[in-house]
């Protein structure tokens, strides 16, 4: 499992940050339990760390702006292409465009044709699948680990994603990642690529 | 020694504690229902290790069954329900009333005031949450402790409006919880230049407590009509004109205050016990009191960052939450800076170097140090779209923030109030395993919750592919949990078997001593 922009970008930026903070603090309490040097800093240091915190939530603003631009081109970069948002820019671009309905305890999959399959998303190798999610009781989540793709969907807005499916046939899991219930952990789905000839009309 | 400084009362570090057994000839009634505030801290206490005990237990129990995939040694119910327990008993029962139940002991010490004024409420705030308890357990909710609407209305169970109660009165017993620190920082004699910082934190958190309250309060009410259909038109349920968007507004704008509820007790026993163990004051006193402040009046706006990944806009409104939250940090920097210039800023005694508590208090500080450096990425939007929302980081942020510094500084507080209980001074060396025990498992589990997160792993599941380094991480995360069980237990064994052949302390226990070699007579619990 990689992160869709793994170590480099903007992020990369972020997670140095992040990491150099974490050894600095580590290392001035280290030298306040060690050091045989001792002194009293002066107030001018703390100001000095509330101007840098200043600084980095003005810096952290900025490159999160970006780091979300960076993160939505690379998601419907041409060479990956797993999934993305739907820019709303037609439906005609896809294989196959699936009503999901996230639901207490599972997933409905309406294709084009009305056909209503439970818990089995049918797709062939390698194609472009729209995905309008919707629940009509509670907060649901749609996560579909293998496409990199993490949803919420509440049950007044409806939700538009892409997916490419991968290019190995077989079964891929398809789950609800945010508690809905007791059945929360029984919520799955299956998003089975079938290389067959046939059409997904024989939906079980 | 440093006697001067040692008396300057704001510090809080006044030495005028006396060991005592309190448990020797008391009747079980009295404990349960005296005003004492000594045996209302000595009931929350024993009451959260209780709460702590089964939180874990069921911790280590799904822990067990997560750490193979494909393996299972119970049904997903089974895991759901201990998943929601754990939660809730850990914030709820543990963390919550045991940072409250320890400041009812320290603030009346330090202000020396020697009473818990409004001891009544304490008393009502207690047996409140234990009713609340009472019904969780008979109603079994399994809404989480974030009681999602509308999926808490819908879970079938018919018994489900005792969760709906509990919460409601979850929200009377914090208020009350709230006033009564409240009203006991006023009772400081200090004025606003000379309050000790345990009184500036009693009096910031408890107004926190009073006001973040009311809409838990409205969460339970609202719930609760919106189950039995007593309005026509509901307040958080969509099939009838509620709103979902209402609930989390309605819900996080306590939420995020109730992650300080614990956070800002667990810093003012630092506050408290810091000066004790080093013979000096804090480096800076305003420096904490402009913390105390500007931590709760942050705490109430921020609470949208938890929406993620449910509204994930990269709006207006979403950027001004992001900075928002990134300016919370800078309060706890002023704490953490304050902290460790304290420690710099002279000497650290043997004595200190060698007490339990002051070991647990120097981690947890930097438990706060990784936990909230990396929360420096959760603030943001942007990668939450990528593997911080909804993953195993999240959990890794809150363990070690919640366990790593507010559970085991309520753990530096136990054992350094020890000896003001019983009489006795603990084991050392039961101490020292549980110390290391905690240290290391807590950093290997919540290291692992975060690559575990960075890798992708999804909460609330209780299996899951053997992608790789997925198995691998969890194999880690529950060693590591097991660890902080079985260091638990070397404390359990120290905390009995110490009450009963402990060594006797008369005096100052924690008496600061700079070397130890060179005067050996004056050990701590001589």
């Amino acid at each position: 499992m990689e992160n869709a922009l793994g170590i480099s970008g903007p992020q990369a930026i972020m997670m140095a940050i992040t990491a150099s903070f974490t050894i600095l603090g580590m290392v001035m309490l280290l030298a306040a339990m060690l050091m045989k040097a001792r002194w009293k800093p002066s107030y001018a240091v703390e100001f000095v760390f509330v101007g840098i915190m200043l600084g980095l939530a003005w810096y952290g603003d900025l490159t999160s702006v970006k780091t979300y631009t960076a993160y939505q081109a690379n998601l419907n970069a041409e060479e990956r292409r797993i999934s993305g948002n739907y820019d709303g820019l037609g439906e005609e671009a896809f294989d196959k465009v699936v009503t999901v309905i996230a639901f207490q305890w599972g997933f409905g999959f309406i294709n084009e044709e009305e056909e209503i399959s439970r818990n089995a998303l049918m797709v062939k190798p390698g194609e472009t699948v729209l995905l309008k999610i919707m629940s009509n009781d509670v907060i649901h989540g749609f996560n579909i680990p293998v496409a990199q793709i993490t949803a919420e969907i509440d049950p007044d807005e409806k939700r538009e994603m892409w997916i490419r499916a991968p290019d190995e046939p077989g079964q891929y899991l398809i789950q609800c990642v945010n508690y809905c219930g007791i059945g929360h952990a029984q919520m799955k789905a299956w998003l089975v690529v079938d290389a067959g000839e046939e059409n997904n009309g024989e939906n079980s | 020694m440093a006697t001067m400084e040692m008396d300057d009362p704001k510090m809080g570090n006044k030495v005028h504690w006396e060991p005592k057994d309190l448990l020797s000839g008391v009747s079980l009634k009295q404990i349960l229902f005296s005003n004492d505030y000594r045996y209302i801290a000595l009931k929350g206490i024993f009451t959260a290790f209780i709460m702590l005990a089964l939180g874990g237990m069921f911790a280590i129990i799904f822990r067990t069954e997560l750490a193979i995939p494909d393996v299972q040694i119970m049904g997903a119910r089974v895991y759901m329900t201990l998943m929601t327990l754990h939660g809730m008993v850990m914030v709820f029962g543990f963390l919550i009333p045991m940072v409250v139940s320890i400041s009812y002991y320290m603030i009346p010490k330090v202000l020396g005031t020697e009473r818990l004024l409004w001891a009544g409420a304490a008393q009502w705030s207690y047996w409140l949450l234990i009713v609340a308890a009472v019904l969780l357990v008979i109603g079994r909710p399994d809404f989480t402790w974030t009681a999602y609407a509308p999926m808490s209305t819908r879970t079938g169970n018919p018994l489900i409006w005792m969760g709906h109660v509990a919460i409601l009165l979850v929200a009377i017993s914090e208020f009350l919880a709230g006033a009564v620190l409240f009203r006991n920082a006023l009772a400081s004699k200090g004025g606003l230049k000379n309050t000790p910082l345990i009184a500036w934190a009693a009096g910031t958190i408890g107004l926190l407590f009073m006001v973040s309250t009311f809409p838990l309060g409205f969460v339970g009410f609202g719930l609760l009509s919106d189950w039995a259909e007593w309005t026509s038109v509901a307040f958080f349920d969509p099939s009838r004109g509620g709103s979902v968007k209402f609930f989390l507004y309605v819900f996080w704008t306590y939420g995020h205050p109730a992650v300080y509820l614990p956070f800002v007790p667990a810093i003012a026993i630092i506050y408290t016990i810091m000066p004790r163990f080093l013979g000096r004051p804090m480096w800076s006193y305003w420096s904490g009191v402009a913390a105390f402040v500007l931590l709760s009046i942050g705490a109430l706006p921020i609470g949208p960052h938890h929406f993620q990944p449910l509204y994930t806009v990269a709006g207006d409104y979403q950027r001004f939450i992001q900075i928002l939250t990134m300016l919370v940090f800078i309060p706890s920097v002023l704490h953490v800076f304050n902290w460790i210039s304290s420690l710099f800023m002279g000497p650290i005694p043997d004595s200190a170097r060698r007490a339990i508590p002051f070991k647990f208090m120097v981690f947890s500080i930097a438990f706060i140090v990784y936990g909230g450096a990396t929360a420096f990425l959760n603030a943001q939007i942007a990668p939450n779209s990528d593997f911080i929302h909804n993953t195993y980081w999240i959990p890794a942020h809150f363990h070690a923030m919640f366990f790593g510094f507010a559970g085991q500084m309520a753990f530096a507080g136990i054992y350094f109030l020890y000896p003001y209980f019983t009489g006795r001074m603990y084991n050392q060396t039961l101490g020292n395993w549980h110390f290391w025990l905690w240290q290391v498992g807590l950093f290997v589990k919540i290291t692992g919750m975060g690559v575990a997160g960075y890798l992708y792993f999804p909460r609330w599941v209780y299996d899951y592919l053997d992608i790789s380094g997925w198995a691998t991480t969890q194999m880690f995360i529950t060693i590591g949990g097991y660890m902080v069980a079985l260091g638990f237990l070397f404390f359990l064994v120290n905390l009995f078997w110490s009450a009963k052949h402990g060594k006797e302390v008369t005096g100052d226990p924690w008496p600061v001593v700079h070397d130890l070699k060179a005067a050996p007579a004056a050990q701590p619990a001589e």
